[in-house]
């Protein structure tokens, strides 16, 4: 098992409902896994929305294993001005 | 009080009768000799038994103006910007004391801010970010400012975008903007684009301009503004906001991504200020964010958020930075 903390920023904050979340994942997890299951506790809240992935405070463009320990965020575009 | 370079230079032209005081150490005096001045050195404790005007002069005119308030010194006047500034005014005739305040930083300087006087900006959208960014970017004294904008000034902008006043609604905004800011200072030219940003004339409202703001409310217009960054390797300072979060960035410089490829796919942005609402002092934090990370790219001044995405939680006061 590892231990993933997901930092929720914008929609994902709302949807979600809190700041933070840990979670406890089987090995040879994928931050499309991860995703996934993000979307999943949504509810629907963000079928809508793109989620452009960050593990440990860097934006990551392909889909990559998760170890544990490991800081991720999904961040939505937003489009406010 | 203070006296400007130009007054002061006045003020010799018509024979004025006052005393000139310079009050730094003779260390520095000797270091930075003051251009065509002669002056008294001052022995700040007697300076209230000299009788008439006099002028004080420190190395940037802060440390005589706290003298004059704490002494309650009667006719005297603080060089504004000290010697800095009346150096560069007797080389080029021109009086950067306005400014004196960020010329003092070392990092910005006289040579910054020469910079910052010709270089030439643009903002997409004159809403909640872009008032502020354009209010900023103005005081600080930039060359050329385009202001792109087909919106007209709505009651529910005015609690968030303070170039506006309640007798301009109706009004096109990048002309009410364009008053204001030539209010603020005629330095900076002002060229107002009284329309909405499109494929087909965003090249004729970023000809010749040097840095790129994206202060839109939309994907679409963030998406012609990225394409046109990258064509025409303009930087793009991106910024938006969310309810009580806001992003930025600087994207397209320095071979680091720009907004397509970190939101490839925007098929949603959540929702507008208008549908998600807004509190007013965040577009201002983040518009004055936009501006200043323009600042840094014109003096090139790091560390800087190229190839960054801060992520500011207005709520907790809590910042995140995501490197691109």
């Amino acid at each position: 098992m590892i231990k993933i903390r997901l930092k929720c920023f914008s929609q994902v904050k709302y949807a979600l409902g809190t700041n933070e979340i840990i979670f406890e994942l089987e090995d040879e997890t994928f931050t499309d896994d991860l995703e996934k299951l993000v979307r999943k506790k949504a509810e629907g809240k963000l079928d809508n929305v793109t989620l452009s992935t960050a593990v440990n405070k860097k934006y990551i463009s392909k889909n990559i294993e998760l170890v544990d320990g490991d800081e991720v965020a999904f961040i939505p575009p937003v489009q406010g001005g | 009080m203070i006296i400007t370079p130009e007054k002061l230079k006045k003020w010799l032209d018509n024979d004025k009768n006052f005393t000139l005081l310079d009050t730094r150490p003779k260390d520095q005096i000797k270091q930075s000799p003051i251009k065509e001045l002669k002056c008294i050195i001052g022995n700040p404790n007697s300076i209230d038994q000299i009788k008439g005007d006099k002028v004080l002069v420190c190395q940037f005119g802060i440390v005589t103006e706290g003298m004059i308030l704490e002494n309650e010194l009667q006719n005297s006047f603080s060089l504004l910007g000290g010697v800095q500034a009346w150096n560069e005014f007797i080389k080029d005739k021109n009086d950067l004391s306005r400014w004196s305040r960020q010329t003092i930083l070392r990092e910005i300087g006289i040579d910054g801010q020469k910079k910052i006087m010709k270089a030439r900006v643009a903002i997409v959208g004159m809403g909640g970010l872009g008032c502020p960014a354009a209010t900023s970017l103005v005081a600080a004294g930039v060359g050329t400012l385009n202001i792109i904008d087909g919106d007209t000034v709505d009651l529910s902008n005015l609690h968030r975008q303070h170039l506006y006043q309640p007798v301009d609604i109706g009004r096109d905004k990048v002309n009410v903007a364009k008053r204001s800011l030539e209010n603020i200072s005629s330095q900076t030219k002002i060229i107002a684009f009284d329309n909405f940003l499109n494929q087909s004339n965003a090249k004729s409202c970023f000809e010749n301009i040097d840095i790129i703001i994206d202060a839109t409310d939309n994907i679409v217009s963030r998406q012609i503004i990225d394409k046109v960054s990258k064509d025409e390797n303009i930087p793009m300072v991106y910024g938006s906001i969310y309810r009580f979060e806001g992003q930025v960035g600087v994207f397209n410089t320095n071979n680091k991504i720009g907004y397509s490829e970190l939101f490839p796919d925007s098929i949603s942005g959540g929702k507008t200020c208008e549908e998600a609402g807004a509190v007013g002092m965040l577009p201002s934090i983040i518009g004055n964010m936009q501006a200043l990370e323009a600042i840094k790219l014109i003096v090139n001044l790091e560390p800087n958020l190229i190839g960054k995405l801060l992520i500011y939680d207005s709520l907790q006061h809590k910042t995140e930075v995501i490197e691109l």
